[in-house]
């Protein structure tokens, strides 16, 4: 009787394990346990036994019991674990769809990188309208009376205002900085802004030439602002956007509305400065001019020159984004060409 | 500005292991920024100097010879050359295999390789000067001329370079970093500017001494006008070349040699800055006088162009008219001609900006005028004075000077400013001793002298013509002095003031975000102003456009003051490449009206009406235009829900004219209209390009938006029993709108009633449905905050709002 219960559980368990399918293993279920199962047909042998017998043979069978059915609990388990209603050859190397989206331009994907990383360091972001008075453009910037800029040469002036005195001229803004007069104008110091903006040149049109294009001014004006500082506010901005550590000069450079005056560059990120055809060979890429607002332009905005001063940046965003990309035509950015601008979605 | 590192080396002696990419470094980082350092030399590499031995005719060529050519270290190559003034015994310019040169002086540069010519072998070339890029320093006179170096006296074999004085370095400087620095425009300024850098010697000019020689008479009329005239009369002269060396510096940084006496006039400029002019003595009659021109008085100038000359303008005269146009070009008939052997030097200075008036009268800018009209010192005309008489007497030995005359009226100043130390200690970020000030200014030419807290500062001359002005202008010399890498900057600090609330600028990203991430749409930048065709397009009125004087076109002279010709225009083009696709603009438009100051503003400024507008375009198939015009609508419907604004309304008002006759709508907030949403009109596509795609355009005043000040999502509690969705179809004259078939149901909601609201599911016309009708599919939603509803319950809701649209609207219905 007893080695009958060991084969049996032998027998029992190797069926359950090599059940294939849930099907399968109610049928071993019911051939084991059920009505007319072994277990059942070993137990009606039962009163066969001798008396003495029974209680341990009886404890044996039950031990049997409970082992079969915990075995067929956790294949079962396993058999949900495994489940699936989808067919085996069901092909996952499919590629999935786009989502439907659209994108900002990369200019204006650039300007909110710009406008995130100096709001983080308390900027106000300014916007001002596009048309402005000579007044604005060049008188109020420490332009001399004779500067060529303000000839129409450079700059857009409009049909039946582009005579008379400097307030009655109207252009399109040649430049960002005239807003930022403006600025100072209406609200009190100190101040800490920057400001994007579309500026019109009058220029014949090339791959790095463009009539309409994208300025960033940051401008701080405050009592204890050297230079030096600024440099350390630009280098972390750019650090912040392009996401890595960027060089950045500041050499001599001469603008009517800086003293002193800088041309500031960043280092190439296409060579990391070795040298390569889009920094000209020299590792370097010319993108901002900047400095300390001129203590003429500080007067005219109704401040105290010798109680303010500041620094100041003006960003061309088009060449920010051409070094992001790599893109060699500014046209590009006017173009409306959706095989551009998809690209940067 | 090319300068030639020979030349500088005249005035500073630069040290022989001087580090040239050290050098273009150093003035760009502190003076002006260096465009290009190029050593000359490596253009003629592998060209050499050859003598011909022997010229012998070609076999297979009437035009071609063979000329045996000693290259040096007793070799004798056999060459092939067509040129026409071949001769034993001559020089000439052998390019060796590996030099590069340009085939007759066009198109890429070609490496030279052995080759036959017409079957006979050649050893590189014999070169035509424009072949090597020597046409203006050997001009030939004919396109078969060779170079023939005869008259230079090197051994065969003389590398090009050596022979042609060509070992040079030539620096490229970028003008516009110079505008404000007119001291700097001529070798002898860069040199005094790199002494000072690296604290070399800088060459002192001695000033020439006229004493002894008789005066002439030279009048000023306007001394505000004219600073200093001088004039030296000098005779026994001709008209020959220049000798090579000059005529070679000259070419070296761009110019052409002409002949010695316009050589000496250009050379001192391209030196010292300072133009002169030579005029030819014979032609001028009477005395010199500089004077404002007469009305209508005309002159021709060197270039053959005839001016009529007006009030404004300054001339150098003599007793029968204008000779010169002041300080921007000599007059044709009494310049330097072919036969001249007396000649009158006129050597001046004018007020800057009076040149550039004159020179943009005209159209007329020459090296020159470009030098004064930035402001030249006084004193330069000492140094140029100087340089060009020591030449002309080196160039004409038996020269004499006649007559020498110096109307000096007015002396350039030196410009004296008072800087406290404390204050550029605070603005630098770093304390400077007085010895360190005085030894950084005083490389520049400065003098300095310090009083407590004060130093007295007096510019040089050259530097006091408006470059330094103020005392901000001393603060930038020190530190570029100082150099800009060596100021140590720390960060700057914040302080709280309060979180940056700007709602109207957030509003604007929140939109752009909106319409590019949650609406597909691309956005794209059109320029402002537009094509005379697309305004025509939409038919436009240009009675209130604004419009640019001097346009990029004759036919783009209109500014925009309405986004949509230039973004008809952008789907115009982009119809080529996709069937389908959605953009939009933000930008500023522009009216020519309500003219305005702004408070705050100089109140004498006006500026016309400017608005920021938002504007897009859907485009597709034109069979699937409703589809086409709910996903546009749904569009702007969602807008406000999603940037938090104030929400948007769509009401038929007033018909855009370039709008479709039915398919168009005006978008209000409240009561106030902020734009318009409408399919483009068949006839404004077509006059577009545009033949079978719908256009969906939509503009909005942005600024007519009403940002919320925060979030405004309302809360609602789930409901606790089910709500039931109940679709009905119904047919319905194709005339009803769903306008009308929501109100209808809608009217049965009130207290009591199931109904919580209904839904537009999709409208049919077509196949199966009578022709005047449409089928319409609502969905109703019915249930009840209190209970779970009863079928019967739910059905006699249907029921109600079938048998209303019945009788209102004459429905056919059938619940689904």
């Amino acid at each position: 009787m007893k080695e009958k219960l060991a084969s049996l559980l032998r027998e029992g368990e190797a069926k359950i394990l090599a059940a294939a399918s849930e099907t399968k293993l109610q049928e071993i279920k019911a051939s084991l346990l059920g009505k007319q199962g072994s277990l059942t047909e070993i137990m009606k042998e039962m009163p066969k036994l001798d008396k003495s017998e029974r209680p341990e043979v009886g404890k044996l069978v039950n031990e049997l019991k409970t082992k079969f059915t915990a075995l067929i609990d956790q294949q079962r388990e396993n058999f949900m674990l495994k489940a699936s209603e989808i067919p085996a050859d069901f092909d996952v190397t499919v590629p999935g769809t786009m989502p439907s989206g659209g994108a900002l331009h990369p200019i204006t994907q650039m300007c909110y990188d710009l406008n995130d990383a100096f709001r983080s360091m308390g900027f106000e972001i300014y916007e001002e309208e596009d048309i402005t008075s000579e007044l604005y453009a060049f008188d109020k910037l420490n332009f001399p009376q004779n500067h060529p800029a303000r000839e129409s040469m450079d700059t857009y002036w409009l049909a039946g205002h582009d005579t008379g005195a400097t307030n009655e001229k109207l252009c399109l803004r040649p430049h960002l900085t005239g807003g930022s007069v403006r600025y100072m104008q209406t609200h009190k110091p100190p101040y800490r802004f920057v400001y994007p903006g579309r500026v019109y040149r009058n220029e014949t049109t090339d791959a790095r030439h463009e009539r309409a294009f994208f300025q960033y001014e940051a401008l701080i004006v405050d009592k204890n602002i050297d230079f030096a500082s600024g440099k350390v506010m630009l280098k972390s901005v750019l650090s912040k956007v392009f996401g890595r550590d960027v060089p950045v000069r500041m050499r001599i450079g001469f603008f009517p509305f800086v003293e002193p005056g800088f041309e500031i560059d960043m280092g190439c990120l296409v060579c990391g400065g070795k040298g390569c055809s889009v920094c000209k060979n020299v590792g370097w890429i010319e993108i901002m001019p900047g400095g300390t607002p001129h203590p003429n332009v500080l007067r005219s905005a109704g401040l105290n020159p010798d109680e303010f001063t500041g620094f100041y940046v003006n960003i061309g965003l088009d060449r920010l984004v051409m070094m992001r990309y790599g893109i060699d035509d500014v046209r590009l950015f006017h173009s409306a060409d959706l095989r551009f601008l998809e690209q940067f979605k | 500005m090319k300068l030639s590192l020979n030349w500088i080396k005249d005035y500073v002696a630069l040290p022989a292991d001087l580090d040239l990419k050290k050098l273009a470094y150093d003035l760009t980082m502190s003076t002006v920024e260096v465009e290009d350092v190029k050593k000359l030399a490596e253009s003629f590499d592998k060209i050499l100097v050859g003598v011909i031995q022997e010229v012998l005719p070609h076999p297979n060529a009437d035009k071609l010879r063979i000329c045996k050519t000693d290259i040096g270290n007793g070799e004798v190559k056999e060459i092939v050359c067509g040129g026409s003034n071949l001769q034993a015994g001559m020089r000439v310019a052998v390019a060796c295999p590996g030099a590069v040169v340009r085939w007759h002086g066009e198109g890429e540069p070609v490496v030279i390789k052995n080759a036959k010519l017409r079957g006979v072998a050649s050893f590189g070339m014999i070169c035509a000067s424009s072949e090597i890029g020597l046409a203006d320093l050997f001009p030939a006179s004919t396109e078969s001329e060779i170079i023939d170096l005869s008259a230079f006296d090197v051994p065969a074999g003389t590398p090009l370079a050596d022979a042609l004085d060509l070992n040079d370095i030539i620096l490229e400087i970028d003008n516009k970093s110079m505008t404000n620095r007119p001291d700097l425009w001529g070798h002898y300024g860069i040199a005094r500017e790199i002494a000072a850098l690296y604290q070399l010697p800088l060459k002192e000019i001695p000033a020439f001494d006229p004493s002894g020689i008789p005066a002439m008479e030279i009048a000023i009329q306007d001394p505000q006008r004219c600073n200093r005239c001088i004039g030296a009369e000098m005779v026994n002269l001709s008209v020959k070349p220049s000798p090579y060396q000059m005529q070679c510096r000259i070419w070296k940084v761009g110019m052409r040699p002409i002949n010695a006496l316009v050589d000496i006039t250009n050379y001192v400029m391209l030196a010292t800055g300072q133009p002169t002019h030579a005029y030819d003595a014979d032609q001028i009659s009477g005395n010199i006088t500089v004077r404002h021109a007469g009305n209508q008085e005309e002159l021709v100038l060197l270039n053959d162009k005839k001016l009529v000359l007006t009030e404004d303008d300054l001339v150098i005269a003599d007793s029968e008219g204008a000779v010169g146009l002041a300080g921007v070009m000599g007059g044709a008939k009494d310049s330097i001609l072919n036969t001249t052997n007396r000649v009158i030097l006129e050597v001046a200075n004018f007020e800057a900006s009076g040149i550039r008036r004159t020179a943009l009268r005209y159209e007329n800018r020459t090296e020159a005028s470009a030098r004064y009209e930035k402001a030249i010192d006084t004193d330069r005309c000492d140094q140029a004075v100087s340089i060009a008489i020591s030449l002309f007497r080196e160039i004409y030995p038996d020269l004499e000077i006649k007559a020498f005359t110096d109307n000096y009226p007015n002396q350039t100043s030196r410009k004296e400013i008072d800087v406290p130390v404390s204050w550029l200690s605070h603005r630098l970020g770093t304390d400077f001793t007085q010895e360190e000030l005085s030894g950084l200014l005083g490389r520049l030419g400065f003098q300095v002298a310090f009083s407590g807290d004060l130093m007295h500062v007096t510019a040089p001359t050259w530097r006091s013509t408006g470059d330094i002005a103020i005392k901000d202008d001393v603060m930038e010399e020190i530190a570029r002095m100082y150099g800009y890498e060596n100021f140590q900057g720390e960060t700057i600090t914040t302080s709280f003031s309060g979180a940056i609330n700007q709602l109207d600028i957030d509003l604007e990203r929140r939109i752009k975000e909106y319409l590019a991430f949650r609406c597909g749409m691309q956005e794209v930048f059109t320029y402002p102003w537009m094509e005379d065709h697309y305004i025509q397009a939409l038919s436009q009125d240009t009675e209130q456009m604004l419009a640019i004087s001097t346009p990029p076109s004759p036919t783009e002279k209109y500014i925009r003051s309405s986004l949509l010709p230039n973004l008809v225009k952008a789907v115009s083009e982009n119809l080529r490449y996709y069937p389908e696709f959605s953009i939009f603009e933000g930008a500023r438009v522009f009216f020519d009206k309500n003219y305005h100051t702004h408070p705050g503003y100089d109140p004498s400024e006006s500026l016309p009406e400017q608005r920021k507008h938002i504007g897009g375009a859907f485009v597709g198939d034109y069979k699937k235009i409703s589809g086409l015009f709910r996903e546009s609508k749904g569009v702007l419907e969602n807008m406000a829900r999603y940037v938090h604004m104030e929400s948007l309304e769509f009401r038929q008002v007033t018909k855009p004219v370039w709008a479709d006759e039915t398919v168009w709508l005006n978008i209000f907030r409240g009561e106030v209209q902020v734009g318009e949403f409408a399919l483009l009109s068949k006839k404004s596509a077509l006059a577009a390009g545009i033949k079978n795609s719908a256009v969906m355009l939509f503009e909005i005043d942005e600024e007519l938006l009403q940002p919320f000040t925060s979030r405004t999502n309302v809360f609602a509690h789930l409901p606790e029993y089910p709500m039931i969705d109940y679709d009905l179809s119904m047919l319905v004259d194709s005339g009803i709108t769903w306008a009308q078939i929501s109100e209808v149901i809608l009217s049965k909601k009130k207290p009591g009633n199931f109904l919580q609201s209904c839904e537009f599911v999709e409208e049919y016309k077509g196949k199966q449905i009578p022709e005047n009708k449409k089928s319409v599919t609502v969905r109703l939603v019915i249930g009840s905050s209190e209970k779970t509803l009863t079928s019967n319950e739910i059905e006699s809701c249907a029921e109600g709002v079938m048998k209303i649209l019945r009788k209102k609207l004459d429905a056919e219905l059938r619940s689904k």
